[in-house]
């Protein structure tokens, strides 16, 4: 029962944040509305609830269920791309290490900077 | 006798007729996904989801399965996606305490870093020759999964694209993250960990899970952020664009 009511708060939030969606013409899906109305009302409210923490759990822990129909429709519609492998396999290596790269090289000097900083105060 | 045999043949596509077989499979397919995955001693570069889309989509294969049906059936396990990406917000919201440890760098790596992930892979792509398609597929290739979707179908993109490219993305970002911390001599657990989660998502977040507890927090935290900050910025530049 717990669980239930847990998950008809994620609903009725993903709902909520279909409806800003619709309304408003916002270019953003609405599970990622409802995620950022959830995430401020915690932080404003400061704790999450049992029966909340019970179903997000449960959800989070069969993802990979949820989005299996999507990704095994990359062996089914592989034809339609042919002639573009290279390009996507150049984007995902060659731009992945680039953004690795960068990501590490940014947050190394900045945690360094901030360090120095604390020493000089 | 034949008319039995006939019958038992056309199972499959009698049963696709309800939704019960396209949930069925992909649950047993789910299932037998993860102990392949123990079996194999856990693989960083094969994670669970591959082995089971794998192994789902053989068994699609092999009972000659209509690809749309199949699909159609499992649109009732997808509409589930939009109250699991809403609690998504609840871990986000637990590891938020970690920004206020290191704010700074972490605030100015965000949106660097999340923003240069999408532009690196459609720059190059549009370099060797992509379609408009394959780069709305491509952009959100760092975000995770049920977020990804919601912005693929914003920009108009493939989702089966779009999540083989998430998957070997999470993979590849995985290693870099171990080849180039190790050639940069970075041993800062957060680093390591938030840099796991901007790049590799989910993939990411379990490989910074093994490594310590504090990388897991920022890789949970890197991955949640980038979601939101893409989600935000890459429908609006692509409509200006």
């Amino acid at each position: 029962m717990s669980m239930l009511r847990g998950f008809l708060t994620l609903v009725l939030c993903f709902m909520l944040g279909e409806a800003l969606r619709l309304v408003f013409l916002i270019p953003v899906s609405g599970g990622v509305l409802g995620m950022i109305l959830m995430t401020f009302t915690l932080m404003l409210k400061g704790s999450v609830s049992d029966d909340l923490a019970a179903a997000s759990q449960g959800l989070i822990s069969v993802l990979v269920l949820l989005i299996m129909p999507g990704v095994v429709g990359v062996f089914f519609s592989a034809d339609q791309f042919s002639g573009q492998w290279l390009a996507v396999a150049g984007a995902l290596l060659v731009g992945t290490f680039l953004s690795v790269l960068t990501t590490l090289l940014l947050m190394a000097s900045l945690v360094r900077a901030g360090q120095r900083r604390k020493s000089d105060d | 006798m034949i008319e039995l045999l006939e019958r038992f043949y056309a199972l499959p596509s009698s049963l696709s007729a309800s939704p019960i077989l396209a949930i069925g499979l992909t649950l047993s397919a789910f299932f037998a996904g993860n102990w392949l995955f123990r079996r194999m001693g856990s693989p960083l570069w094969l994670p669970p989801v591959v082995l089971s889309a794998f192994l789902l989509s053989a068994t699609i294969a092999l009972l000659s399965l209509d690809y749309t049906r199949y699909q159609q059936g499992a649109q009732w396990l997808m509409l589930l996606l939009g109250p699991a990406t809403v609690a998504l917000g609840i871990p986000l919201y637990q590891q938020m305490h970690h920004v206020r440890a290191l704010w700074r760098p972490i605030l100015c790596t965000l949106p660097v870093a999340a923003t240069l992930a999408a532009v690196y892979a459609v720059v190059i792509a549009w370099a060797l020759g992509a379609t408009p398609l394959v780069l709305a597929s491509l952009a959100p290739k760092s975000v995770t999964a049920p977020i990804a979707i919601g912005i693929t179908e914003q920009l108009g993109g493939s989702v089966p694209l779009m999540m083989g490219g998430l998957l070997v993305t999470g993979v590849v970002a995985t290693l870099f993250v171990d080849l180039l911390s190790r050639v940069l001599s970075i041993t800062d657990d957060r680093i390591l960990g938030f840099a796991l989660g901007l790049n590799g998502h989910a993939v990411g977040t379990a490989r910074a899970f093994e490594i310590s507890r504090t990388a897991g927090a920022f890789a949970s935290l890197g991955m949640g952020l980038t979601g939101v900050f893409t989600a935000l910025i890459l429908p609006l530049a692509f409509r200006l664009w």
